[in-house]
């Protein structure tokens, strides 16, 4: 006889109860928007890894992705634009003992905060940011943000967009993040083992969640309803482990029947040489051994023996 | 293995919360939900429901959840 598997995620109820305010509730978010997912996934990996709320603070910026703050029932900070990341690290300067979760849309993250992320990064405190990757500034009405992908229409690029999107993955790479994962809302029970394992590891842990807005950049670019831009994803993102790929027929998330097929063997590119444009999502990298730097940020403890001298 | 148990179960939908955005009845793969009128969804197939849950984690209001039939009535 095998002892049950461990639940793999919570009764409504439940979350309703112990991890949202539901005084709050219903959002403000348009129907059918990701970030309730996103947020059901923060409270499940909090639940999963056995953290009281009250040692759980969440963070958030300007944009629909900071009202999340306001439905969480953490202790909540609700700050300035792009800002969000340097209340983090002064909240866990000052509290060390907290798990800080930093929630940032894309807007918030790379446009206006990306000076304060690149540099949080840098700094390598034990903070975990989960950024929103909509493609759109949604609050403001839809116009070309960072990540907007190349031909995609938005209100202000109504030809299509034709800069390049940032790549937050070689951006992590490069500031010094200590784990980068990539998820979709498509792919939620990734999504929160993604959140799970940022939350388990040391120094800076960066999870990016491609979320959908129908509403301003769907119904722009031909995907006007929500289960349709989130079939989108199962087909624009690739697993980055290749032996996971194959579990990919697994009916845990909308599939579109006109998926391409995956190429075949002989059909392999030169190694190095990236032919596949979608994004790769799982856990992209993680560091080892010691990245958490909070300990240099306090005054090391006087030798014993020098206050009695003074 | 056990085969899958089905008539058991229970949808209840918070309607002061649900929004309507169809995601649940898109991601039902037994074809137990089907909008109403207005876009809210009804369990008329509910004797299908095999409680994958796929509606209640791809809710993002909070506005639907699957139990036992048993463990609502008690409640």
């Amino acid at each position: 006889m095998t002892a049950p598997a461990p639940p793999t995620q919570l009764q409504t109820s439940f979350i309703l109860r112990e991890y949202l305010r539901p005084q709050m509730l219903p959002s403000t978010w348009c129907p059918g928007c990701g970030l309730g997912i996103i947020l059901s996934s923060i409270a499940q990996a909090v639940h999963f890894r056995g953290l009281a709320k009250d040692q759980v603070a969440m963070v958030s910026g300007i944009g629909c992705t900071g009202r999340m703050s306001g439905y969480a029932d953490f202790n909540t900070l609700h700050t300035t634009h792009g800002r969000a990341p340097a209340f983090a690290t002064g909240l866990k300067l000052a509290r060390p003992e907290l798990t800080v979760i930093t929630v940032m849309g894309d807007g918030d993250a790379m446009s206006i905060g990306g000076n304060h992320l690149v540099h949080a990064m840098r700094r390598n405190l034990g903070l975990v940011a989960v950024v929103v990757n909509n493609s759109v500034y949604g609050l403001t009405g839809g116009q070309l943000s960072p990540t907007t992908p190349v031909g995609g229409h938005t209100t202000t690029a109504r030809a299509g967009s034709f800069e390049r999107p940032m790549n937050l993955e070689a951006l992590a790479r490069a500031a010094g993040a200590a784990f980068f994962a990539r998820a979709t809302v498509n792919h939620s029970f990734g999504l929160t083992k993604m959140v799970e394992r940022a939350l388990s590891g040391p120094g800076f842990a960066l999870v990016e969640v491609i979320s959908n807005c129908h509403v301003l950049y769907g119904k722009m670019n031909e995907t006007p309803e929500a289960a349709g831009m989130m079939m989108a994803m199962d087909a624009n993102t690739v697993r980055s482990n290749p032996t996971l790929q194959r579990r990919a027929r697994l009916p845990v998330r909308l599939t579109d029947a006109e998926t391409p097929a995956v190429p075949a063997a002989d059909a392999r590119p030169l190694a190095g040489v990236q032919t596949d444009t979608r994004l790769r999502r799982g856990v992209i990298f993680e560091r080892r051994g010691r990245v958490d730097y909070s300990g240099r940020y306090y005054a090391q403890s006087a030798p014993p023996g020098d206050d009695e001298a003074a | 293995m056990a085969s899958v148990v089905r008539g058991v179960y229970h949808i209840e939908v918070y309607r002061a919360l649900c929004k309507a955005c169809g995601l649940c009845t898109a991601w039902c793969p037994q074809a137990v939900l089907e909008p109403d009128a207005e876009g809210y969804p009804l369990a008329p197939g509910l004797a299908n429901c095999i409680n994958c849950k796929l509606c209640e984690r791809h809710c993002p209001d909070f506005a639907i959840e699957v139990s036992l039939a048993a463990v609502e009535k008690r409640a």
